[in-house]
């Protein structure tokens, strides 16, 4: 399964859901954020060496690092 | 006096609303427990009704401990009866983010009784772009009076404030019950659906912010725009803090210079200018620093670029436990560790602020200069090497700084792999907020604040401990002798700690006065080998030292010590005050000398193994 984390810059994708390594609290803070089932979700940066990427959610920007976004599983081409 | 409780997420513009409302007129006070400030002011047009700034949150769904607290307290705010009203600002031009937590604060108000007014700030920005916001259609769903307000231009905040003046006529609201009974999940959708209905269309914000963040993200622009942003940064703390703080001490000084010929007798004179000024001085010398730094600090903030630097820093720090957020504190640090301490606040994940917190005080700040430039110059030979490319001294000088910074990652990664506290841990989840120009009065508004806080809460303790050590270093002998004094007769007892890295009581005295600043160290050596001026010239220092025959183990041993040591009372002072946790700060301190010890000892073995 794709996760955020696979995205590239340019990317769509539409989340699927999150896999049971994301704790609890980090999941309900993604929810509040937008990120939940069904959204679509854009990769607008993804910067060099590893670091966060940027990924639009709604009308909001917000940049996931690898622990994160690695769990939050996604279709893309929505 | 009736208060109304200001709420709203991170980055919706509180601040500017409040300082609109109330005229900066305000106090600040700290939650037991946590960081974050809450303030509250009378608003000028009302004055019968006191806003209360709450600090801003995604969600009354607590994540971490210290969100809990700040839930806990709003919670706590809604049950007293003299909090009339509540407004909930929200940014209308990302409504969703917004909209989640309007609805549960909607809930509870209806819960409790209390009127709500949703105040949709940035309109003049929708107003700019050509975009608009259904606030009659979304006060409608809210069941409350939705406002498009400009926290910045003031557009829509008269009509804001007659609707709080009608709340606090009517006393009693009508009970709404819409959302009384409904759960968080469906509150998320809620959001979602009123945010699609209701909120701005078209993309444009977000293009805008995208094209900028092209080039502030780019590995190679990006990265040159952060190198030239943190010198700045860098440099207003050295440079643009100096004046004002060579303007405090030539202030202080000519006070003295007024009032000590005025004295009596000896005793009071030297009380005056030593222990008087010199404690006053000890900590108001910092204000300065404070202040441009965290005016600095609420310009990037403000302008958005401070969430881009944490993204940038973010990858190298996780792996010592930090966060992106950390650079910016720990950078500080490497000035002076209490603006560091200070800037710490912007992190907001506890855990992650805690290990800043340790991290800082290794910095190598400029209060070591000194120090290093006398042991370096006294056991470091001076010659090159490399055909003169590379000085001994100078090298010497870089390994120690490298060193102090290298044992603060050290200590962070390894304190965060042996210690998992999810709890009170966050995400990297990073709202990038849009660029804007910074608002001028409420960051100096934080500065003032920030400097104030220091001077009332840490000054008191700084000035004490001068005033103390003072007194020890005077007496029983009236400031005839050091070594003679009750400090000399401390420097003797503690000897025998210090014995074993090759160091005598008078070494032992100069760590300990160099608890008040580490820059002290130099000066009581000076005094006790009897020269006049030697902070501000070491280099008889350097010749009584080198002529006392301390062994080069015992110089190197210092240097490590200094570097690790956690010797500064400012430092300790401001730590406690800011992690609100005396036990974590002693046991930093403690834990700090001892391995600043084990490292001194560790090298003077080494040392005598070459020797």
């Amino acid at each position: 399964m794709d996760t955020l984390w696979n995205l590239r810059a340019g990317e769509v994708c539409e989340i699927v859901g999150y896999d049971d390594a994301l704790a609890e609290p980090y999941r309900v803070r993604l929810m509040e954020f937008g990120f939940h089932a069904g959204e679509a979700v854009t990769c607008l940066h993804a910067p060099a060496f590893g670091a966060p990427k940027v990924y639009r959610v709604s009308d909001t920007v917000y940049s996931l690092d690898d622990e994160v976004a690695a769990h939050v599983r996604v279709r893309r081409n929505v | 006096m009736s208060r109304v409780l200001l709420v709203g997420s991170p980055n919706s513009g509180k601040s500017l609303l409040f300082n609109r409302l109330t005229g900066l007129s305000h106090k600040v006070a700290n939650f037991p427990g946590i960081t974050v400030d809450v303030s509250s002011g009378p608003i000028r047009a009302l004055r019968e009704l006191e806003l209360v700034d709450f600090p801003g949150t995604y969600s009354l769904q607590p994540i971490s401990g210290e969100e809990r607290v700040a839930v806990e307290q709003f919670e706590s705010a809604l049950r007293d009866a003299n909090v009339g009203q509540v407004v909930c600002l929200i940014d209308a031009t990302r409504l969703e983010k917004s909209l989640y937590l309007t609805l549960q604060v909607i809930r509870e108000c209806q819960r409790h009784g209390k009127p709500v007014t949703v105040l949709a700030n940035m309109i003049d920005v929708l107003d700019k772009h050509g975009m608009t916001l259904d606030a009659e259609g979304l006060a409608q769903s809210l069941q409350a009076p939705v406002l498009p307000v400009s926290a910045r231009s003031g557009k829509g905040v008269d009509t804001a404030i007659a609707q709080l003046r009608a709340n606090h006529d009517r006393r009693e609201s009508a009970p709404r019950e819409q959302f009384i009974d409904t759960p968080d999940e469906l509150l998320r959708g809620t959001a979602h659906q009123l945010a699609r209905r209701y909120g701005p269309r078209g993309d444009v914000l977000v293009q805008s912010q995208t094209a900028l963040d092209t080039f502030f993200l780019h590995s190679v622009t990006g990265g040159f725009a952060f190198l030239l942003i943190m010198y700045l940064l860098f440099q207003s703390i050295f440079t643009w803090a100096a004046p004002a703080m060579d303007a405090v001490e030539a202030l202080l000084g000519w006070s003295a210079g007024l009032i000590v010929p005025l004295l009596g007798n000896d005793l009071a004179r030297d009380f005056t200018t030593d222990a008087l000024f010199g404690g006053i001085g000890a900590f108001l010398v910092f204000v300065p620093q404070i202040f441009v730094l965290t005016f600095v600090i609420g310009l990037l903030e403000d302008s958005g670029y401070m969430a881009r630097a944490a993204l940038i820093c973010h990858k190298p720090l996780r792996l010592f436990g930090l966060t992106g957020k950390s650079f910016i504190p720990m950078l500080s640090g490497v000035a002076c560790a209490i603006p560091g301490i200070y800037a710490a606040r912007a992190i907001d994940s506890p855990r992650k602020r805690l290990l800043t917190y340790m991290a800082i005080p290794l910095m190598p700040c400029s209060a070591r200069l000194p120090v290093y430039t006398l042991l370096i110059a006294a056991f470091i030979p001076s010659g090159t090497a490399l055909g003169g490319l590379v000085g001994w001294q100078g090298l010497a000088m870089f390994g120690i700084y490298f060193f102090g910074m290298l044992c603060g990652l050290l200590v962070t990664g390894l304190v965060s792999r042996t210690s998992p506290d999810h709890y009170t841990d966050l995400p990297f989840v990073l709202e990038l907020p849009p660029y804007r120009l910074p608002g001028l009065l409420p960051i100096l508004r934080n500065s003032w604040n920030r400097s104030k806080h220091f001077v009332t809460k840490a000054g008191k303790i700084i000035f004490t401990v001068t005033v103390v050590i003072w007194v020890l270093g005077y007496f029983p002998n009236f400031g005839a002798d050091l070594g003679a004094s009750w400090l000399g007769q401390l420097g003797r007892l503690i000897e025998p700690l210090f014995t074993p890295i090759g160091l005598d009581w008078r070494y032992g005295v100069a760590i300990f006065t160099s608890f008040l600043a580490r820059e002290v160290f130099v000066g009581t050596l000076g005094t006790i080998f009897g020269i006049e001026g030697a902070d501000e010239n070491v280099v008889p220092l350097v010749d009584h030292i080198q002529a006392s025959g301390l062994a080069i183990g015992s110089g190197l041993a210092l240097l490590v010590f200094f570097a690790i040591a956690l010797q500064c009372v400012s430092t300790l002072a401001i730590l406690a005050r800011e992690s609100a946790s005396r036990s974590f700060t002693l046991k930093l301190a403690f834990g700090y000398f001892a391995l600043a010890y084990a490292a001194a000892l560790l090298v003077y073995q080494l040392a005598g193994l070459f020797s």
